[in-house]
């Protein structure tokens, strides 16, 4: 690691949401840079501004005040038909709750955000296939997301976020509805995507276990950063949280 | 013309990103609009069938109405004797000037209501759908489509379920128009001239109001759903 590619910048980040009388501080400043490759695990109590910070981040709603920059684009230039190009070329999401579409198969599901890249039908489908099979879902093309567990569709909806091989995932609490064992193996399978693909992952999580595979873990406190950790302060940390897990 | 409208959008998207200039383009084919409209009505074939209901209703009431009346206007002009004797052997039982005008006012009233009572059922029930898929509509935000992605989903399938609707409706209404100036005329046109055809000149029409009332009772529901934001895919309340 020479040179390390910027891939995420935000400077200085805030979000207000105003309702009624009523103003709710949900971001006061945040300034972070996350680099290609990296996995990030973004902490924090509920209602700390994580979500908020991730739809900043994956140009789904504008900061109050402050630039976010993806692949060094500042996000707010872009105009609608940009931003929905940068959600499906440049951004892969995932969900708490999967949101498979319910009337489409799981090759179906995978091959959307293909379509909407103008991608060759034809190629759409052998990728999607190749990409089930990657998530260890081959056997279960054709299967509609009621006939899956939990567990399997998040695979579904993780093989989805690399339908147009994205620079960065965004997984916003991706093992939230799942338990310890199917979330071990999401946040396994993330791992190895990053190790093997070079993706940026960035996921908000409640998960002790998401600290392990993380290269940093970022802890937002009421709106703002209160500490970065890196790989090294983790190692030393895992033995004590494992202990704290145990008793 | 299209294509080259199409070639000159995309090329007015080239978009240099981390230093490598893309095209970018953001499409959503109509045939996999139309399989996903048509999935969609499918998967949710109850709230469709209230739709299918209401216009096919509204659409029968409507062209029965106008095909008696088309019919009626053909015998007048093509029948013979028998069937002109009939109908005012019909028409002597039936009020004259000033009631029949009521009649006819009270018959008006009558459409103009029952196309509200529709239209309001419709939108009501579009809305609902559309309430329910807050998710799904923000997920396909985030996976890259535009507004009028969305527009062009609602608006497809609601309008599949209205032309069916209509076409269903206005056959119903044709068939009683038929029927009931048949009971009129003793059926004594069926042996004369296939004046029964001009019942047909109504079925266009009233397959068009049809139509068209769906996709008027769809452009609200349709515009909240293109409005929604793709953050609403993370929501977890719905
Ligand atoms: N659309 C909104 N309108 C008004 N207030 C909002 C909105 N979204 C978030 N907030 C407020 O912003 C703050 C941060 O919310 P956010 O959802 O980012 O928290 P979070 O860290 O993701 O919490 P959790 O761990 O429970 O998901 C909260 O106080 C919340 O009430
Ligand atoms: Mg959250």
């Amino acid at each position: 690691m020479t040179t390390r590619r910027e891939i995420v910048r935000t400077q200085n980040v805030r979000k207000t949401y105003v309702m009624g009388e009523e103003v709710v501080h949900a971001l006061r400043g945040i300034t972070l840079t996350i680099y290609a490759g990296e996995y990030i695990s973004i902490m924090g109590p509920s209602g700390s501004g994580k979500s908020t910070f991730f739809n900043m981040v994956g140009g789904l709603d504008k900061p109050t005040s402050g630039e976010v920059y993806i692949d060094e684009v500042d996000i707010a230039q872009l105009d609608p038909y940009e931003l929905a190009w940068l959600r499906c070329r440049k951004i892969g999401y995932i969900f708490q709750t999967f949101n498979l579409i319910p009337v489409m198969t799981a090759l179906e599901n995978v091959t959307l955000p293909m379509v909407f890249a103008g991608t060759d039908p034809d190629e759409a489908r052998e990728k999607g296939a190749r990409l089930l099979s990657l998530v260890g879902l081959g056997g279960r093309l054709h299967h509609k997301p009621a006939q899956m567990s939990g567990g399997q569709q998040q695979r579904v909806a993780i093989a989805r976020a690399l339908a147009n091989d994205p620079a960065i995932i965004l997984a916003d609490e991706p093992t939230g509805n799942l338990d310890l064992k199917t979330g071990h193996e999401v946040i396994e399978l993330l791992r190895r995507l990053k190790d093997e693909r070079g993706v940026t992952i960035i996921t908000a999580t409640h998960d002790m276990k998401m600290l392990d595979v993380s290269d940093r873990v970022i802890w937002i406190t009421d709106g703002q950063v209160s500490r970065i950790q890196s790989r090294a302060e983790l190692d030393i940390k895992v033995g004590s949280i494992d202990g704290k897990q145990e008793a | 013309m299209a294509d080259e409208k199409k070639r000159r959008r995309a090329a007015g998207r080239v978009y240099a990103c981390g230093g490598v200039r893309r095209e970018r383009v953001v499409v959503l084919p109509w045939r996999r609009t139309l399989s996903m409209c048509v999935a969609n009505v499918r998967h949710r074939r109850g709230r469709a069938l209230i739709t299918f209901v209401c216009i096919a209703v509204v659409v029968a009431f409507f062209a029965a109405t106008l095909a008696q009346q088309e019919l009626v206007n053909e015998l007048r002009r093509v029948g013979g004797v028998e069937v002109h004797a009939a109908l005012e052997r019909v028409h002597a039982g039936a009020p004259d000037g000033a009631a029949a005008a009521r009649q006819a006012a009270q018959q008006r009233w009558l459409l103009g209501l029952s196309v509200l009572l529709c239209l309001t059922g419709i939108t009501n029930t579009i809305l609902m759908s559309v309430t329910e898929r807050v998710r799904e509509i923000g997920t396909l935000k985030c996976l890259g489509a535009l507004d009028r992605f969305i527009v062009r989903l609602f608006l497809i399938e609601n309008a599949c379920v209205g032309v069916t609707a209509s076409v269903a409706g206005a056959v119903c209404g044709l068939g009683v128009a038929v029927v009931q100036t048949g009971l009129m005329t003793a059926f004594s046109f069926l042996s004369g001239r296939m004046c029964m055809w001009a019942a047909l000149y109504s079925g266009p029409r009233a397959v068009a109001l049809g139509t068209v009332l769906t996709v008027v009772a769809s452009i609200y529901p349709t515009l909240v759903a293109a409005r929604m934001k793709p953050a609403d895919a993370m929501r977890v309340d719905v």
